[in-house]
């Protein structure tokens, strides 16, 4: 079965070596042929890679330890469904997971384009090729999964070895969220190839127009989203995991999956510039080369532990491969802008600085203000021992001091753009629309202020929500109001419909909306209480409005672990709440420790206690416990992204309307209240109506 | 009531408070020490040091690198947490103690570089680049501005139909 999985590799190696040669001389000799053929081995390659990775599946769930790879990470003990994500708990497997992740991408875009775009796919499929050949050449010749164990003979022959058991996987993997985290932030990481071939395409062809903007839009919102769903799925685990209370710690593994996002976003905004006036057609290429070098910057500091992160276990020396790879991008993308630069010559300019379009471009800027001042704190430690021979830390409290502005600013964009007009926006409208956002927020900060909002960084963020939530909601009520007085439905079937017929609009101000709601839930970690106490049966800590009493202290154990567990009742103004069980857990085959936290987590705040261990003084039970206030508002935040990301990906619904004859009174209304317009789609024929500050 | 028995009451009071102080004073010289956890000065000192255990990139008031025999944070940070609140019980001041360990680790403990010499740059480049990249939008507004209100009078003649024709696209542009 090992050969097999190898074979199925190696082949699929050569098919992508093949897709990507055959590509480039199917283009330069204009052979229709070659390059269809090109394509078809493009696809084929998903095919072979499924080939290996179910082979080496079939290792993890047969127990079959005569793999060097499946000995390292699994044993007899473990559940099945972690047997299936023990694939990519290390180096190989992780590699072969990213690869095959990356040919279902290749294999769906090679597929639903090939009778779309026959000038722009040959160069498409070449560019995929030439990504995936890298990977399968590390999966082939650099790190194998597919390594057997052998051991030599008193006469020094090598002969074929199996382990009668297997080391069992990392404790720290050994959780639901672990199953999912991965896979959600290898389908953004390699996501992103999916944007990058179109761009480096429709560079290399002169592919006229938009035409890769639109075709990507929906690729980029799937990569961002899983990269936003695996960036919060692994600062939940962390949360839920590491017992240490919070949720981000500014590790350099973190930072590194933050990055593309963060230009991601810039991407998906500044895409809007180019669809409607022509403009940053150079930003928006370099935007996408820039998350995708990201992407691959961001895998190269897992795997090269350059940097001391609390990922170290996925360091290899493997870092030079991807440095070199990273360098290769670098040129050919350099390459191919400075060739055809005179190709992304803007049509239109910036008119005005208070326009929708100066929003964007401030919203661009500070975006990448955030992911300059994160890879540079990551990486200035690297730098400075470089240049001074001396080792300095960048630790959380920079990233904090330097991010929280920026990303304040952030926020504070996120209200401003959608209220501003294209083009220009008048002084009238200006006041129309941010009069009562505004109040709306200096009310919400009173009340916070009221409430014990008194540091500055809190109140501020506060403040901003509530104008960026009233921007939002003013944005639906205007739209939702005309087509309620139109159509004569009530408010909330308007909203509906208003949002089914502009989803990508719409479902972007539920991203917005998403956003607050994490910003909200990050605000309140400036509240966060702790204590820690050591407790005997009978005693009690109290941290905010609760009391916990110990009642016993036990050590349930099963064949994978020990454990010591503490049993707590929790009393509030007296009365008996709830139970609580935290826990640690030592793990028999590996030796490793696990904190099992137990969290009471209500929109308010969350009860968060840690079974911290024995005292090495006095050997008893230490208990900290937190009380972290709206920490669930940013799980709840990342719901909602996800749901407005499909939103915003659903095609809208242009229904077949006629509008009314005479000037409806309340369209015209809306007309002159300025707004930022009606959200109505102009139906097919007719003349399309002017709204001031419309916009997506 | 006479001026000496009021007199004699003061002192008594005066006594007193005297007596309370002395006795609080003592209170605060005996009582026993506080440990890392229940001093919020402890805390914050915990959490201004690099937890140096190598592996967690976090500080030693909130490492999160687990695996130590005390879990949460690891036993380095513990033992770093330990010596922040024994120094504070001993009365040293907050630079003291952030020098004592920059002596036994070099710079590389504090989390904040410091801002002198080259490592000032990392405060500093975060902050300029976006300053930077602000002047540089400014600047390109600015002569496109400047190039869109040269451009009617030099260049050439619109005819109604094309600015008609404008007009209609830039309404469609508006409408989608």
């Amino acid at each position: 079965m090992d050969i097999f999985g190898s074979f199925a590799l190696l082949l699929a190696f050569l098919v992508t070596v093949y897709a990507f040669i055959a590509g480039i001389v199917g283009i330069l000799t204009r052979r229709t042929l070659l390059t269809k053929s090109a394509r078809n081995a493009g696809m084929a390659v998903f095919g072979l890679i499924t080939l290996a990775v179910a082979s080496l599946e079939y290792f993890f769930f047969t127990d079959d330890f005569s793999l060097a790879y499946v000995a390292a990470h699994s044993n007899h003990a473990l559940p099945l469904y972690y047997k299936f994500s023990a694939l990519w708990a290390g180096q190989e497997g992780s590699l072969l997971w990213w690869s095959w992740l990356l040919s279902i991408y290749v294999f769906l875009a090679l597929f639903l384009n090939r009778k779309r775009h026959p000038e722009l796919m040959p160069y498409v499929g070449v560019t995929l090729a030439g990504v995936q050949t890298f990977f399968l050449l590390l999966n082939n010749f650099v790190a194998s999964p597919f390594h057997v164990l052998a051991s030599a003979d008193s006469a020094g022959v090598m002969h074929l070895a199996r382990m009668s058991e297997g080391t069992g996987l990392n404790p720290l993997l050994q959780y639901p969220e672990m199953v999912i985290h991965p896979p959600m932030l290898y389908l953004g990481y390699t996501g992103f190839t999916i944007p990058f071939a179109f761009a480096m395409a429709a560079l290399l062809a002169r592919y006229p127009g938009e035409k890769w903007i639109h075709i990507t839009r929906r690729w980029t919102m799937v990569a961002w989203c899983f990269q936003g769903i695996g960036v919060l799925l692994g600062a939940h685990w962390a949360y839920a995991v590491l017992g240490w209370g919070g949720y981000w710690a500014w590790d350099p593994v973190e930072n590194a999956a933050l990055l593309p996002w963060i230009t991601g976003t810039a991407f998906l905004h500044s895409v809007m510039m180019q669809e409607k006036r022509g403009m940053m057609k150079v930003w928006n290429v370099w935007l996408v080369f820039v998350t995708f070098m990201l992407c691959i910057l961001g895998t190269s500091l897992t795997r090269t532990g350059i940097v001391s992160s609390v990922h170290a276990f996925a360091e290899s020396s493997i870092g030079g491969w991807f440095f070199g790879f990273l360098g290769i991008i670098l040129v050919v993308c350099l390459a191919a802008w400075y060739k055809n630069r005179d190709y992304l010559r803007s049509d239109n300019q910036l008119d005005s600085l208070v326009s929708r379009e100066s929003s964007f471009l401030f919203n661009n800027l500070i975006l990448l203000a955030a992911c300059f001042a994160v890879l540079w704190g990551t990486l200035f430690p690297v730098i400075s021992e470089w240049v001074t021979g001396s080792k300095i830390s960048v630790g959380p409290p920079f990233f904090n001091k330097v991010n929280v502005p920026i990303a304040l600013f952030l926020l504070f964009l996120t209200g401003v753009g959608p209220l501003l007009a294209w083009r220009k926006t008048s002084v009238d409208a200006l006041q129309r629309n941010f009069a009562w956002p505004l109040v709306g927020g200096l009310i919400a900060g009173a009340v916070g202020f009221a409430f014990g909002f008194r540091s500055f960084y809190p109140l501020v963020c506060l403040i901003l929500s509530g104008f960026v939530m009233l921007t939002i909601g003013s944005e639906f009520y205007r739209g939702a109001r005309v087509m309620r007085s139109r159509d004569g439905t009530n408010l909330l079937t308007a909203v509906g419909e208003l949002t089914m017929r502009n989803t990508r609009r719409y479902g972007g101000y539920v991203v917005h909306f998403a956003m607050v709601l994490i910003f909200v839930g990050i605000a309140g970690s400036a509240f966060n209480q702790d204590i820690q106490k050591e407790l005997k049966v009978g005693q009690s800590l109290t941290i905010g409005p609760y009391t916990i009493l110990c009642q016993n202290f036990d050590q349930p154990s099963n064949e994978n672990y020990e454990s010591d567990r503490a049993t707590l009742e929790v009393f509030r103004n007296g009365k008996s709440q709830m139970m609580l069980y935290p826990e640690r857990r030592l793990f028999r085959t590996s030796g490793v420790t696990e904190t099992i936290v137990a969290n009471e987590s209500t929109p308010v705040h969350d009860l968060y206690v840690v079974y911290a261990g024995r005292s090495p003084d006095t050997n008893l039970p230490v208990i900290h416990a937190y009380l972290n206030p709206l920490v669930k508002w940013i799980w709840f935040g990342g719901i909602v992204m996800v749901l407005g990301t499909c939103l915003a990906m659903v095609p809208d619904r242009r229904a077949a309307m006629v509008l009314r004859p005479v000037a409806d009174r309340s369209w015209g209304d809306a007309i002159a209240q300025g707004g930022s317009g009606s959200p109505l789609p102009s139906p097919a024929g007719s003349a399309p109506v002017r709204r001031p500050g419309s916009h997506d | 009531m006479t001026d000496a028995t009021t007199g004699t009451k003061h002192k008594n009071l005066a006594t007193r408070a005297g007596a309370a102080l002395l006795f609080a004073a003592m209170f605060l010289v005996l009582a026993p020490h506080s440990r890392a956890d229940d001093s919020p000065r402890a805390k914050v000192l915990s959490k201004k040091v690099m937890c140096m255990c190598g592996g967690c990139n976090d500080t030693a008031g909130t490492c999160n690198h687990t695996g130590g025999a005390f879990s949460g944070p690891c036993d380095t940070a513990k033992a770093m947490q330990k010596e922040v609140a024994q120094r504070v019980d001993r009365g040293d001041s907050d630079d003291l103690i952030l020098q004592s360990f920059v002596q036994e680790y070099g710079p590389t403990v504090l989390p904040d570089p410091p801002k002198k010499g080259f490592t000032w740059l990392v405060w500093i480049a975060p902050v300029a680049a976006p300053l930077l990249a602000l002047f540089l939008i400014w600047e390109l507004v600015r002569r496109w501005r400047r190039r869109v209100a040269l451009g009617p009078a030099g260049g050439p003649t619109i005819s109604p139909e094309l600015l008609d024709r404008a007009r209609r696209e830039a309404d469609r542009e508006s409408d989608e």
